[in-house]
């Protein structure tokens, strides 16, 4: 069978399996053009398509998006290096432990992201103090998975180990580290959605840059097919950064098959 | 080596608090920092008028009606996606594409097709509980131990009742993960859109204060939406104690 | 390494070992009054009724529970933690499941420092002696339970302890697979003379490998008795058929009946 013939059973698979994509999408457009609802709410894929390739031509859609995921990343990587350090000490010294838990089990119920105009008094309407929020909303499951993570490690890994003769900070390493691994991936996919989520929605209550600002202009100003195509750019973010994750940890933790992104 | 006693956990939060309340007093905290007991003493007020219920019982109302509608829908979808084949063939790629996008970036969208009022806060809260409490009730049915079921249906079981006394009680557990995030996720959307939109509620609230640069309601506020996030959240694993009776004691939670 | 034996006593002196595991204010007692002395050289094989305390007792010469009562000392010294000259072989086999059969076998000479070129020869040498040379570069994940036994027993191996605390080692073998691994540890064992303590459940098993075989009673666990073994070495296969073999078996079995009889009765 030629490559092309390949390659067109593939797509046809590839259709079969999500023909609910397709038929959601299909109904989407017919009601956008059945006039039952003005065409300016609910507009249609070719119209979301034109503004897409508009804005992102004309570079605003990757300036916002671009900042949008600096914040993001700033405030994850900040978390994830804080949230494992915590988590670390908190596997290790049941003091640390008995002091600083009840924070992380006690406040993880209470949305944090009331404290935001506290932090937009402290940092700043800007970059700041998206940062700061997205570092204490990641902060938590980072830190709760890493803990959990270390502490579970299987007791006769544990005593392997020190039959073999190794060393606290050998089994620390070579040992807890690895065995922790899965736990804390599983913290770091929870936590990298959740830095995208309230990155956006702070900017959707207050800013002037960035896509949830993009996204809340557009819907002001009408421009109901401008938003939906910032959407869209939201989506695909999302969608890539979830897989990016999965790869990453396919490769990391290569010994272990993947777990549902749930907790 | 010695076991830290039980109120160790407190020490934290009540010298951050101490050191909090003289700072106040002194005069050198921040303007946006007042005494604990400034806070304290707003909220007595609040609660007194009835002020602060009032606020507090609309937001709980939109945020619990929310959640049980989207949390009922996703447990329903979930579990027969994860048990009937071709509902997952429907429903997984819709999904399995948009679970990662934050349904959060529809807000404002939402807000234009459905208006400022409650219905669109429902709408989106409803949306995003959904996701997780599917999820989990899939891969909660869909770990449904296969030998098991053949055993019921070596006992003679029939379709229904393999769903109702296997299936279900096994994917229990699973499905009261995605119960708890999605509750937690209703209250944080809850007081976001608030937050933009509302007349009431606890979101509206700090909005108002921080227009009238009210900082002692705009932590009362604070502090009642963290109790009742909390509250709820220890009622929610009080239930899944009682739910989950049998099956928690093979587990390390029976420590 | 095969010292002489030390003119101060046995490697292993048990005396009225007492063994309670409190937890949410309940009290087990897993252990109470055993005694054993085990000299240098020495295979000691232990059977007895699931629950009778046999894992406790190898967790406590290995240094991973401690000592509630009574003595235990290795070498006249109280046991104080685990170590390397008691190397363990574990139930659970205990693989690091993110490292290769060749580095799981090798770990306890990589943290030492052992030059690569050592450890690769130790590597092929024990790999080769229990038949995975083909799985050298595998993961734990991707073998079945009895090529994990065997590379956990290559591991122990590996660091050439004096003192062996092996724990249901064949266990999770197939008959064929077992029989082999008997026949493997008795030619190590009779090369290196190591001091052994084998638990297993195979009567069979327990009377080929040993000098002595220790009946531990129902729980809580102590010494029922101390059948010492007296066929000659080097045992071929063979031994098995033998009517000693049969006599030592009949003997065995007759005493642990009464024991595994009352463990059920505990059970209700």
């Amino acid at each position: 069978m030629s490559t092309a013939a390949r390659a067109a059973r593939a797509a046809g698979r590839g259709l079969v399996a999500n023909y609910s994509v397709f038929v959601a999408l299909v109904a989407y457009e017919l009601i956008s053009r059945s006039g039952l609802v003005s065409p300016r709410l609910i507009p249609s894929l070719v119209v979301i398509a034109e503004q897409l390739w508009r804005y992102t031509l004309n570079g605003d859609l990757p300036y916002h998006a671009g900042i949008s995921l600096y914040r993001a990343f700033a405030g994850f990587l900040l978390a994830a290096v804080v949230g494992v350090a915590f988590g670390a000490a908190m596997a290790r010294s049941r003091w640390v432990e008995a002091l600083f838990e009840p924070i992380f089990s006690f406040g993880y119920p209470i949305p944090k992201i009331s404290l935001y105009p506290i932090f937009i008094f402290v940092f700043g309407l800007g970059t700041g103090s998206k940062v700061a929020l997205v570092f204490l909303e990641c902060l938590y499951p980072i830190a709760i998975h890493a803990a959990a993570g270390m502490r579970a490690t299987d007791r006769v890994l544990i005593w392997a180990a020190e039959n073999m003769g190794a060393s606290r900070t050998q089994l620390f390493f070579r040992v807890m580290v690895p065995a922790a691994l899965p736990t804390l991936f599983t913290g770091l996919r929870i936590a990298l959605p959740v830095a995208l989520i309230v990155t956006l929605l702070t900017e959707i209550i207050g800013e002037s840059r960035g896509l949830g600002y993009f996204i809340t202009f557009a819907s002001a100003s009408f421009e109901y097919a401008r938003a939906m195509a910032a959407f869209v750019i939201v989506a695909v973010i999302g969608f890539a950064l979830d897989r990016g994750v999965v790869a990453l940890r396919r490769r990391i933790v290569f010994w272990q098959k993947d777990t549902p992104p749930i907790a | 080596m010695a076991r830290p006693p039980r109120w160790t956990g407190a020490i934290v939060p009540l010298l951050l608090l101490a050191l909090w309340e003289l700072s106040a007093r002194r005069g050198a905290a921040p303007e946006y920092l007042p005494a604990p007991s400034v806070i304290l003493a707003q909220m007595g007020a609040m609660l007194a008028s009835g002020e602060l219920l009032l606020h507090a019982a609309v937001s709980v109302y939109r945020a619990l009606s929310a959640f049980a509608i989207g949390a009922l829908c996703g447990a329903a979808v979930g579990l027969a996606a994860g048990t009937l084949g071709a509902v997952e063939r429907f429903y997984e790629p819709i999904i399995s594409l948009t679970y990662p996008v934050p349904k959060v970036a529809a807000l404002p969208i939402v807000f234009a097709w459905f208006g400022l009022g409650d219905i669109s806060k429902i709408v989106i809260i409803t949306i995003s509980v959904f996701y997780p409490v599917y999820i989990a009730a899939f891969f909660g049915a869909k770990a449904t131990s296969r030998v098991h079921i053949w055993a019921a249906r070596n006992m003679g079981a029939g379709g229904w009742q393999i769903f109702r006394r296997i299936v279900m009680p096994s994917a229990l557990p699973q499905l009261f993960n995605g119960l708890r995030v999605g509750l937690a996720l209703s209250f944080i959307v809850m007081f976001v859109a608030e937050l933009i939109a509302a007349q009431r509620g606890l979101g509206y609230l700090i909005a108002f204060a921080e227009e009238q640069t009210r900082f002692d309601i705009m932590y009362v506020a604070i502090a009642t939406i963290g109790i009742i996030g909390f509250g709820a959240d220890r009622l929610l694993l009080a239930v899944r104690r009682r739910a989950l009776k049998g099956q928690l004691l093979a587990t390390a939670e029976a420590r | 390494m095969t010292g002489a034996t030390s003119a101060a006593g046995p490697v292993i002196a048990v005396r009225d070992l007492v063994k309670t595991f409190t937890r949410d204010g309940r009290t087990v007692e897993a252990m109470r009054g055993f005694s054993l002395a085990i000299a240098e050289g020495e295979f000691v094989t232990v059977v007895g009724p699931s629950g009778c305390g046999k894992s406790t007792f190898l967790h406590m010469v290995g240094g991973f529970e401690p000592v509630t009562g009574g003595e235990l000392l290795v070498d006249g010294r109280p046991v104080r933690g685990p170590g390397p000259d008691r190397g363990v072989v574990f139930q659970e086999f205990a693989l690091f499941p993110w490292r290769t059969v060749a580095e799981n076998v090798t770990w306890a000479l990589e943290i030492a420092g052992r030059p690569r070129a050592e450890r690769d020869a130790v590597a092929e040498r024990l790999i080769a002696k229990v038949g995975l040379t083909h799985f050298r570069q595998h993961y734990p994940a991707e073998l079945s339970g009895g090529m994990k036994q065997r590379v956990a027993i290559a591991r122990t191996l590996a660091f050439d302890p004096r003192i062996l605390l092996m724990d249901e080692p064949f266990g999770a073998l197939d008959a064929q697979n077992r029989e082999l691994m008997q026949e493997e540890l008795q030619v190590i064992w009779n090369d290196t003379r190591k001091t052994v303590l084998f638990i297993t459940h195979d009567i069979d098993e327990a009377i080929y490998l040993a000098d002595r075989v220790v009946v531990f009673t129902a729980r809580p666990g102590r010494l029922k008795a101390d059948v010492r073994i007296d066929l000659p070495r080097p045992r071929a296969i063979e031994v098995k058929k033998t009517p000693a073999y049969a006599a030592y078996r009949n003997h065995i079995w007759d005493l642990l009946r009464d024991e595994v009889l009352l463990a059920r009765r505990e059970e209700g």
